[in-house]
Parts: C-alpha cells; structure tokens; sequence
C-alpha cells in the first residue's frame, strides 16, 4: 500500500515474465489456417474517488495472451499492475472525541504503491467438461500473494444444464511492525508507520500470513431459447491478520492504538441471475440478486440489473444500474471513546474501517463494444477479429454512521473507466 | 436449538438441490434453437476481462463478496 518503490531486480524479473509470455505463446501456437488459435488481451482502467479526503487515484493496466494450440487445451498468460496514489485514513477518531478536543484528530497519509500481478492459467476442454488449473502471484510494498485455483465445468442435457465447481487458495503475507515486548495488549500495539524494510531482514519488520480458501459452486439452466438463470454459492474462509497496519483508532484520552480485527472470518453469498432475450428490442435484460452474510455480522443486499442492446452485427451497449446495501461488523463504532453502542466499545475489536461500516450504495455505467470480424479473409492478412470496449461507471456511497472526526462523508463518489482491446488471431 | 436449525437448513438444501435436478428435465431446449442463448448480449460473463477492473474496485469498496469467481492475487486494497 505505501510509501517505498519496486526494487529493481523485482521490477525486472516480472517485466521478463510478461514480455516471454507475450512472446513466447503466439511463436508456440502451430499455424492452423482459417481457426483462431491465439488472443491477446489488453485493458487500461482508471478509478477515482472524491471527495472522502483520500483522492485515490489508481490506473490499472493489464495484459492477456492465450493460446490454443490444439482444440482441447488453453494456455494463458498475464500480466497486472495497479499504480495507486491518495490519501488514506492513519488515525481515526469520531464525534465524541472530535468534540472533547476541538481539533481535527483524523489523519490521513499519502499513499503511493504499485501492485505487479503475474498470472498464467491452463485449461483441458472436452465436448462436455473442461478442466482449469491456474497460479497467480503478486507483490506490492506491504502485500505478497501466492493463489491457486482450478475449476471444473460440465454441460448436460444437449448443453442447457452447466455446472461448475472452483477452488482457491491464497498465501499471502502483509508486512507489520514489530511491537514491544512490553505491548501484551492490542491496545498498546502501534500502527506501522510506513513500509520500508518490509520483506527484508529489517528487525523492526515483520510478515503476518493470511491463509483463504474460496469455494464457489454454480448451477446454469437454458429454459427456454430466449430464457436462462444462473444461481452460485459462494463461501470464504479467510485466516490470519486482517486490519490495515498502517491504520490507528482512538480508544481514549492518549490511547492510540493499530486497529485490531478478528484473525477469523467466514463469508457466503448467494446469487441468482438471469438473462432474457427481448425479440422486439434485439437486446437482452439481465438481472442479479445477492445475498451476503459472514461471522462478523455483515449482512448485505446486490441488485443489479443490466440492459445491452445490439446495434447491428457490429456494435453492442450496455447500460448498467446497481444497488448494494450492507449492515456493519458487529465490532464496528464510529467512536470508541466512550457511550453506548453505536458509538461506544464493543469489546475487543476495533476498527476504523468504513467499508465495515452500515453504509448502501448506487452505481450507474454504460458500456460500448465494438467487433470488427471481417466476413471473408482476415484483417492485414492475419488478424481474425478486433474487439475494442469502452465503459464508464459513477458510484454513490451513504455512509450511515462513518463520519470523519463527527463531519459525515456527504457526496462521497467513485468514478471508473475502462478502455480495452481484444485482438484474435 | 442450534442442532435443530443446522438439520433444517441441511433439510431446506437437500430439498432445494433435488429440486432443481427436477426441474432440468423441465428444459427442452433444442441444439437449433440456441442460437439467441449463443448471443453475446446473454452471457452472463461476457466481457468478463473488460469489467475486472470494475469488480475488483467494487469489492474493495464494500464488506462483502461472492458470484463473480474464485481466482485473483493480491489486496490490491486501497
């Protein structure tokens, strides 16, 4: 998340990682006249937020090649990064003690990071099943992550049934302070205070492991020809350190201590989704509905709906409403000083998280994409299509008790943009 | 009473799966007639790469996940 650069050597390594992939993989794909045999990926997303005191800035590019070089296996390779910039919250206090003070007590930090992901990802297809096995690793400032995951799908009955099962596990490590030896007690940890000499032999830094297992099942029906649902559960276990490190919560007068989050937590949703075709539009209406719950007492409510229509053989858009709401983490206060719940202690916990606070949301987004895939021959001889999209997205948040020092977040917006370009060969 | 509650929520799901077994058989819908079901505009996932970034800045936005697929790397959490 913060504060020091990519060393050189690891910037170099993961800069060779996606220029073999990207040369590699086409040069290792045979030549198949007339089938398409390789894609290749790119995606360049910006996001910002305004006006929560952050500005967060962050422009996420991204880069994909997959390559079938024979009908029944898929390889893929990537590449991801995110270049952050903004503001986040260090020290957080509420109203109470905003008043009793008569200053600002909330802080806030620049933050400037760069997140490198590598991917690559192998699926086995047959006429009914296919089988996917992928890794991925990443490394930021403060964050490593190795993941697995491999997933199994399978058509029934003339391919109107599908189901499908994935797994995912993470090893990742998020780099904190080394507390003092007379610190027994969350309450007198200290937050850390940047990230230099994380992931060295830094004494005063140590890595703190996150274990999660991601489980997700789904069922996909064909009803009718113009007709289909989907419905998936999903389940999460997520074990270890789970706060910011950087972040620090105000528990009374002269107590400033890291925030302190439960080192379990287990999460499930359900979503159900369909898809209708509408004859007389040439369009199609698709609706979501998630239910969310986990240990820590968030319960949240997903509707979304999305209507994209065709305008030709060509050009496809798609606009896009939703509308999210979630209750807080049972240990989440806007206020730890003192008073009843909501604003007073709630036990061990504390936090200064607003997206564990009540809060509900809306986002609305228009999406266009544009294929080009000529009827006859290729374009400059050897591309099979170009599919270019663009979209843009603007979200809305409410925060229902998370203010900043006893101001609430009024107006609080993100904004999303997205530019990608799909080449097939 | 906790007992009781896991055995009707085991019951409610078993109920629902053999359920739904049912009700694929229910579903006629012939390899001619999946052409719309083909089309891109009915895909759930459709541009599953494009919207990633979308997604990923949703999650970390909010307390809460699931629907959208298991893999990934990274907090990516600011």
């Amino acid at each position: 998340m913060q504060l020091t650069q990519r060393t050189g050597a690891e910037r170099r390594v993961l800069r060779a990682v996606v220029v073999a992939l990207a040369v590699a993989l086409p040069v290792a794909v045979p030549g198949a006249a007339g089938a398409q045999v390789a894609e290749v990926d790119t995606t360049h997303s910006v996001f910002y937020e305004a006006p929560t005191r952050t500005h967060m800035f962050v422009y996420t590019p991204s880069g994909d090649v997959t390559a079938s070089p024979w009908p029944w296996l898929e390889v893929s390779g990537g590449w991801e990064a995110d270049v952050v910039s903004g503001a986040s919250v260090s020290t957080k206090a509420g109203g109470v003690y905003q008043a009793s003070h008569a200053a600002d007590v909330v802080s806030t930090a620049s933050v400037h990071d760069l997140r490198n992901m590598a991917r690559g990802e192998a699926t086995v297809k047959g006429e009914m099943t296919s089988l996917t096995a992928g890794y991925a690793y990443s490394t930021e400032n403060d964050y490593r992550s190795n993941s697995i995951h491999a997933n199994a799908r399978t058509d029934a009955l003339q391919h109107n049934t599908q189901f499908e099962l994935s797994y995912a596990h993470n090893w990742d490590g998020v780099c904190n302070r080394v507390q003092d030896a007379g610190a027994t007690s969350p309450t007198l940890f200290v937050a850390l205070e940047n990230s230099q000499g994380c992931f060295t032999a830094d004494p005063t830094r140590v890595t703190d492991a996150i274990g999660i297992d991601t489980f997700e099942t789904s069922w996909g029906q064909s009803w009718t020809p113009i007709f289909e649902t989907q419905l998936t559960y999903t389940a999460q276990l997520i074990q270890g350190f789970q706060s910011d490190p950087y972040r620090s919560v105000i528990l009374g007068e002269g107590i400033k201590a890291q925030e302190n989050v439960p080192d379990e937590r287990a999460r499930e949703a359900l979503t159900a989704r369909m898809a209708v075709y509408l004859r007389s539009l040439r369009a199609a209406l698709r609706l979501s509905v998630r239910g969310y719950y986990d240990t820590w007492a968030i319960r949240s409510g997903t509707l979304e709906g999305e209507f994209e229509k065709s305008f030709g053989e060509s050009l496809r858009v798609m606009a896009r409403g939703r509308l999210y709401s979630q209750t807080g983490a049972v240990f989440w206060s806007d206020d730890y000083t003192g008073g009843a719940p909501p604003l007073g202690p709630h036990g061990q916990y504390f936090t200064g998280d607003r997206e564990l606070s009540p809060f509900w949301s809306w986002l609305a987004g228009l999406r266009a994409v544009w294929t080009i895939r000529p009827a006859q021959g290729r374009i400059l001889g050897f591309i099979d299509s170009l599919k270019l999209g663009l979209s843009g997205s603007v979200t809305g948040f409410t925060y229902l008790q998370y203010t900043l020092g006893g101001v609430p977040v009024s107006d609080a917006r993100a904004y999303v943009g997205t530019l990608s370009l799909n080449v097939a060969f | 009473m906790d007992e009781r509650n896991q055995v009707g929520r085991w019951a409610f799901g078993c109920a629902a799966i053999a359920i739904a077994v049912l009700a694929t058989g229910c579903a006629t819908v012939a390899p001619t007639q999946r052409a719309i079901l083909a089309d891109p505009t009915m895909q759930f996932d459709g541009e599953k790469k494009h919207d990633a970034a979308l997604r990923h800045a949703m999650e970390n936005r909010e307390g809460s996940m699931g629907g959208t697929g298991v893999s990934g790397g990274g907090c990516g959490c600011n």
